[in-house]
């Protein structure tokens, strides 16, 4: 139960092994060298694209997860809303178990797409008798919750419904935020309704999630914990990549989250909350889905969890929980022409990769694939002669050809296998054939989405709005906006 | 459970707070913990992690609009349900009608039936496949469209011939090789030269273009059109047919199919077809125990033009191979469209969108760039005319680029027509029949082993494996038919235990059923730039003089002067066996060959079906009273567990245990005359012939390992023991071999070697030389076929008026005279065969006959009279006849043989110059085999030996 206080602790002397690990790997007994072949088996096992449909905001999307903990602890899920036209998904990477993140990945959606529905479309759909999957089709969905667990989930969904229905619409980043601590309050409750093993599993477990969420030109990222999400945005005077980071991460090198955690509790406190980097001195995101040991009064943690899992399951310095928040941090941004694609991964990739080198390898994956721009046909009569010409310039410009299709893929070779010469294979096959006790001292589970958006939508879109109203329209970004 | 949770609670708290004082010996600690807590969660916590989450499953969709009301009513019972109304489900729906089933089909299509958008396919009606089988359905499918068209229905028919070009000498060696094939196979077709393929189409360029080969019969039709024609037949022949009802589950009870569930409804049925194109794998799910069809959607492109002034109505249908193009002229425009090297796939998670706009895909230019500028160069002219569209249509590709069909392994009375590629015109009629002919009569008039659907595994099904594979299967469209290809994906899969020491030794593998199989052993180059072995595929891509030549002449030298040893792991391995005697009453009942022997012996026999034909060819060893081992080729481990099941007695059912054990074996064969000294010197037991002879089996211990089952075979010929290893010893034994054999220059041998060995030696094998069509009679084999055995077995008495009647064609083996094999084209099989001048059969495999250094060609002979009526066969016709092979258009004389030869050798062996797999006297059989009861010793084929010196 207690695996991810492990988890954390490698966490931490993960950063600290990494400079000496390629030179402590060469001096382990000799590894079994993969072939290529091999090595894009296994980097592209979990790959996946979506293509949507042309006169969508997002153009596609591509994904995929590099396990290192066995099972893998992130999750990830994409999914459309119905009932309007927008897009939703998320990236969420459990400690301690996968059970938090694979449930949280899965319901934190549905949550949502209830949440931002407007009210009246909720109150008819209602009627007719909505399920939690009546607001969104998720794509690469491939699982589903057990018979036994289902109801329990549908039934606490319900009436989180219900409740919504009754209060007024609020502004998106408000529902995000209820949605993300109502999960959390619901796990506590059926952890604790149910005694069942799983439930409570669940509610122990931790996850920190990244969302985003779309609608029109609407971009909210929500993040609670040390996922990150980064925006590509091509400068079109320069015709160079700039970062713009969406999210700040909660731990311990956060002072303004420090800052938060330490007001929340008495003086007397303030040694023990945070040590060594760490809530508690265990615990390394400072926010979190469940997670209930930093939660949970000290009566509840008495009653129900010590008698199941002995004293060891109480941190130490457990005064005055909670200790721990799933209340995410929203920012909104309203996307411009500008803004190409959104990378959303867990911090398996960051601990290898800067958010800047994030956005210039998707973005020249881009240039090498010409995504962002397909094939525009010059309008009337069009010879075939001259589109050949058109496709011959374009392929001119695809310099190098990337090995992988997939931009989610791309990163995951250049995070484990980028020198200062290119891509170096023994490199990969090294970190993908260590053994799996050690594996994760040496890199995480890593999870990424890389979003397209279709700027000439976007465009379109821009000019209809600036019509109607001719306000907001050029100061795309906002600040972040304080918790509630 | 929780006593356990609580003791790794606490080592791992105790793991963690010294971790934090970032101690390195605590980080050595917090390991080993991990290690320990993981091994006592493993069952508590992962278990309970993963049973939050279940894989999701095929849903069956809502799709139906409440409003749209199915057009018919769907009837409670029915004697066929079709599912699907493209149009193969159109045409299986015509022929049951025509066969008088029409009032017991129906036929249910989720949208509107024809409900592709028009034009998304290219509407040739041609003839130009790989294999005779493909070949003669597309034929029939031509004449049906023809037919129907005739009979005043649209469909868009036009004769206006295809074009075939080549841009290279290997090209044009496989149009010569068609051009030789057609006249076996009915087929009008003509080589051109450059300037006569502009005469039949002067808009194209010459640049590059070294011939043709014009099939002035092939033609375009709309599918559409032909779609709707079958639908109209059917139904005016009694078909019902139910549009915008989906199938939601099939419902089979004692492993037959009892009853279809739909959006409308329930319908009682017999049988189940299921046509359903893209949907197919995902309609296979629909079933317990699911239905396993191996697909995987791709994108394809068409262009369409806009009109162009003067375009001849008539142009030819022109294929430009190796631009991997083909166009068309399309009521006044251009239709083009092509195979590119690498596709790209579409819907990854398998689940394709029911419905027509979902499922509409942006075209991508850059995909199809490399094509467009291929047709360019092709028909300069076109550069000038304007784009009209470029659509992106789904295709599904099997992951063999073949047709998949017939009845599912899975489920009796569930057929499976899918996979019809870019080609579901041409193949439809001709699907269409066989199947209506399997499905009211049992058999079919064309030997359909290759397209059978029981020639799949489960792993070809693997949705991974399919992404990985599909990639490269619609490229093999275009690509020139090169002996043993092999494709470049899906690799590595299932190898023997044995694999990296084959590797190391040098193996070149070539797959079959999923299993690498090392074809031949090249020492050169076998390590990549990290020293370690190369995973090397075999390549032949010649009609000449193989690559591989040299290193097979060594390996067969090997295995006829000194020892070889070769891996047999692929082979398909069955146990049967039983309390009492029922396994013996049920193979006597399968086998035509008589199977209650001696312990200890081996059985060489096929599984005829009730025309006689082969449906497996298969050795068995009697390892105990009551328990039998089954060897096949590896291609028969789906298929003939379908057969043995379908036609087990019901009595026997529950008596006979019949087991796969493929998986649990690794097999390798040692093979030459040093081969019994070898052995002998590993094992303790006496391998004289005279306590282990020939054609026996013995259990057997070697080096360290036992329990190890020995067959004294090598299926080539040679004398030599297949040793069937339980997998744990196999590595064991497999060193202490090759130790062993270093003295006497023990040498690897691969595929091509062993096929060379059973060639010369005029060894048959299933697949290749044998089909359900051949019986035993017309291989030289009525000495395996004991129709005195007392059970009536399964084509018994089609053998029995085959014998009275005589045959109608023989197998024979072929030496070419003056052929070079460093310069002429080499026989591959597919050769027409001629008797003093006229055309009388077939080669199936071929190869070199390393001892003859000859070409040799195994095949079949008829007779012919001059109206084309066919005649038997005899001893003497076959003999009297002075014969030729026409190898890629040339001519060669040969000699014929009727039975095994002898081959000239250093190492004369009683045994082995005494077994002829294939004899020549039918009566010769029915002499040798008199000794057999009176003998304990050994089989029949032992004991023949024994009578015979």
């Amino acid at each position: 139960m207690l695996k991810f206080v492990l988890h954390d602790a490698i966490g931490y002397v993960r950063n600290n092994v990494r400079e000496f690990s390629l030179n402590a790997l060469r001096l382990l007994p000799q590894l079994p060298q993969l072939s290529p072949y091999d090595v894009n088996l296994a980097l592209r096992e979990n790959e996946f694209v979506y293509n949507f449909p042309l006169d969508g905001i997002i153009r596609s999307y591509e994904t995929n997860q590099l396990g290192s903990n066995s099972p893998c602890e992130d999750s990830r899920t994409e999914a459309s809303l119905l009932h309007r036209n927008g897009f939703i998904c998320g990236v969420f990477d459990g400690h301690g178990g996968a059970a938090c993140g694979q449930v949280v990945s899965k319901r934190l959606l549905r949550y949502i797409s209830a949440g931002t529905l407007p009210r009246q479309v909720l109150r008819e759909q209602m009627k007719q008798g909505c399920t939690s999957q009546s607001f969104l089709k998720c794509h690469n969905d491939n699982v589903d919750f057990v018979s036994e667990i289902r109801p329990i989930y549908e039934n606490s969904f319900q009436q989180y419904i219900k409740r919504l229905s009754a209060e007024p619409q609020r502004d998106v980043a408000t529902e995000l935020e209820q949605a993300f601590q109502q999960l959390d309050e619901d796990l506590a409750l059926e952890a604790l309704a149910t005694n069942d093993v799983r439930t409570m599993s669940v509610a122990l477990s931790g996850a920190v999630a990244c969302l985003v969420h779309l609608e029109g030109l609407q971009l909210h990222v929500a993040s609670t914990g040390d996922c990150g999400a980064v925006l590509g945005v091509l400068d079109p005077q320069t015709n160079q990549w700039q970062v713009k980071k969406l999210n700040s991460e909660h731990n311990a090198d956060n002072m303004q989250e420090v800052e938060r955690i330490l007001q929340e509790h008495p003086r007397e406190e303030r040694e023990t909350i945070i040590r060594n980097g760490r809530l508690l001195s265990q615990l390394a995101p400072l926010r979190a889905f469940g997670d209930y040991r930093y939660k949970w009064p000290v009566e509840t943690m008495q009653q129900q969890v010590v008698p199941m899992f002995g004293e060891h399951v109480m941190p130490p310095n457990y005064y005055t929980p909670p200790y721990l928040t799933a209340r995410p941090d929203v920012q909104q941004h309203e996307l411009g022409v500008n803004d190409k694609f959104l990378v959303i991964a867990s911090d398996g990739l960051w601990d290898f990769l800067t958010p800047s080198e994030v956005v210039s390898l998707v973005g020249e994956h881009i240039n090498s694939k010409k995504i962002l721009e397909p094939m525009r046909l010059p309008s009337g009569d069009v010879k075939l002669k001259e589109i050949s010409a058109q496709l011959a310039e374009r392929k001119a410009g695809l310099t190098r050809k990337p090995i992988d299709q997939n931009a989610a893929t791309h990163l995951i070779r250049h995070a484990l296998g980028a020198t200062e010469y290119g891509i170096e294979h023994s490199k990969i096959s090294y970190y993908l054939s260590l053994p799996q006790d050690v594996v994760r001292l040496y890199r995480d589970d890593i999870t990424i989405t890389v979003i397209y958006f279709n700027s000439e939508h976007i465009a379109k879109l821009r000019n209809e709005t600036s019509t109607a109203s001719s306000s907001s329209s050029s100061s795309s970004s906002s600040q972040p906006q304080p918790a509630a | 459970m929780y006593k356990i949770l609580r003791g790794v609670a606490c080592c791992q708290h105790a793991a963690v707070h010294s971790g934090v004082n970032n101690n390195h010996t605590a980080l050595i600690f917090a390991r080993t913990t991990q290690q320990l807590g993981r091994r006592l969660l493993g069952t508590a916590a992962t278990g309970a992690d993963e049973q939050v989450l279940s894989k999701r499953k095929f849903q069956p969709h809502h799709a139906i609009e409440p409003n749209e009301k199915p057009a018919t009513q769907l009837p409670s019972q029915a004697r066929v349900v079709i599912c699907g109304g493209g149009i193969t489900g159109a045409s299986v729906a015509y022929h049951l009608a025509l066969h008088g089933w029409g009032g017991e089909t129906v036929l249910i299509e989720q949208d509107g039936v024809g409900g592709e958008l028009p034009w998304s396919a290219c509407g040739l009606a041609g003839r130009f496949e790989p294999s005779y089988t493909e070949l003669k359905l597309a034929e029939y499918s031509i004449d049906l469209i023809k037919q129907l068209t005739a009979r005043g229905l649209p469909t868009g028919w036009r004769q206006v011939g295809s074009l075939n070009l080549a841009r290279n000498f290997d090209r044009m060696t496989s149009f010569h090789r068609m051009k030789s094939l057609a006249v076996a196979w009915g087929m009008n077709c003509e080589i051109l030269t450059p300037e006569q393929c502009q005469q039949h189409c002067p808009l194209i360029s010459l640049d590059g273009i070294e011939g043709g080969l014009w099939i002035p019969e092939d033609g375009v039709c709309d599918p559409h059109l032909v779609c709707h024609a079958f639908i109209a037949e059917a139904q005016r022949l009694g078909a019902r047919i139910v549009e915008h009802c989906a199938v939601k589950k099939i419902h089979s009870e004692h492993g037959k199919v009892a009853r279809v569930e739909t959006t409308a409804g329930d319908v009682d049925c017999d049988y189940f077809v299921n046509c359903t194109g893209f949907w197919a794998r995902e309609v296979g799910t629909l079933s317990k125990p699911v239905v396993k069809v191996p697909l995987k959607a791709v994108e394809h492109h068409y262009l369409h033009t806009k009109p162009i002034e003067n375009l001849d109505p008539n142009t030819p249908f022109v294929r430009d191979f190796d631009g991997r193009i083909f166009f068309r002229e399309c009521e006044g425009h251009i239709l083009a469209g092509g195979y590119e090297r690498e596709a790209k796939m579409v819907y990854e998670d398998g689940i394709i969108p029911l419905s027509q706009e979902a499922r509409q895909y942006p075209p991508d230019w850059d995909h199809f760039h490399e094509l467009l500028d291929a047709l360019l160069q092709r028909v300069p002219s076109f550069r000038d005319a304007s784009l009209d569209r470029l659509t992106n249509s789904l295709q599904v590709f099997s992951p063999d680029c073949k047709w998949i069909l017939g009845e599912a392994p899975e489920i009796q009375n569930y057929y499976v027509a899918a996979g019809n590629k870019t080609m579901g015109v041409s193949a439809s009629g001709g699907i269409g029949r066989v199947l209506t002919d399997l499905i009211t009569k049992g058999s079919t008039y064309l030997d359909l082993h290759i397209l059978d659907i029981s020639r799949f595994l489960g792993l070809h099904n693997n949705r991974k494996f399919l992404r990985d594979r599909c990639k490269e299967a619609p490229g093999k469209h275009f690509e020139i038919n090169y002996p043993f290809e092999e494709f470049q994906t899906g690799r590595n899969l299932r190898m023997s235990p044995i694999y990296p020491q084959l590797k190391e030794a040098g193996a070149v593998f070539g797959q079959s059923m999923g299993y690498e199989r090392p074809n031949f052993f090249d020492l050169n180059d076998k390590q990549d730039e990290f020293g370690l072995p190369r995973f090397r595929i075999a390549q032949t891509r010649t009609f000449g003089k193989p690559p591989w030549f040299d290193h097979v002449a060594s390996e067969y030298r090997a295995c006829r002067e000194r020892i070889g040893i070769a891996d047999y792991s692929s082979f398909t391995k069955y146990d049967f066996w039983s309390k009492g005697n029922e396994v013996v009453e049920l193979l006597q009942y399968l086998c035509s060959n008589d199977v209650d022997v001696a312990v200890g012996s081996i059985i060489h026999t096929g599984m005829q079906n009730p025309n006689g034909g082969y449906e497996n060819d298969c050795s068995l060893a009697r390892l105990s009273e009551h328990h039998y081992m089954m060897i096949a080729p590896t291609i028969q481990q789906t298929r003939s567990m379908c057969w043995i099941r379908k036609h087990t007695p019901q009595h026997l059912r529950a008596k006979v245990n019949v087991a796969d054990v493929t998986s649990m074996y690794t097999a390798i064969c040692i093979l030459g005359p040093y081969s019994r000294i070898l052995l002998s010197e590993l094992t303790d037991t006496d391998l004289t012939p005279k306590s282990f002879p020939f054609f026996t089996y013995k259990e057997l211990d070697v080096g360290l390992a036992d329990g190890i089952r020995v067959l004294n075979i090598t299926h080539t010929g040679e004398l030599g023991y297949v040793l069937y290893i339980p997998n744990e010893y196999a590595l064991h034994v497999y060193s202490r071999l090759h130790q062993a054999g270093q003295k006497y220059q023990i040498q690897h041998a691969g595929y091509y070697a062993t096929r060379a060995l059973r060639i010369e030696k005029f060894y048959a094998f299933w697949g290749q030389d044998l089909d359900t069509f051949t019986t035993p009679l017309e291989c030289g084999r009525s000495w395996r076929v004991k129709f005195n055995k007392p059970i009536d077995f399964i084509g018994r008495s089609a053998l029995l008026k085959q014998r009275e009647e005589g045959v109608k064609r023989m197998y024979v083996q072929l030496l070419l005279n003056d052929h070079d094999h460093e310069v002429d084209m080499w026989c591959w099989g597919g050769e027409p065969i001629y008797r003093d001048g006229v055309y009388v059969g077939m080669t199936t495999t071929t190869g070199y006959g390393y001892t003859f250094e000859k070409q040799v060609c195994l095949g079949f002979v008829r007779n012919f009279d001059e109206h084309g009526h066919e005649l038997a066969v005899s001893n003497e016709y076959v003999l009297s006849g002075h014969y030729e092979v026409e190898v890629a258009g040339v001519r060669f004389e040969a000699k014929v043989n009727l039975h095994s030869p002898n081959l000239p050798t250093k190492f004369p062996d009683r045994e082995r110059e005494a077994y002829h797999a294939t004899r020549d006297k039918p009566d010769q059989a029915d002499l040798l085999s008199f000794g057999n009861s009176s003998s304990s010793s050994g089989g029949d084929d032992a004991n023949q030996t024994m009578t015979r010196h």
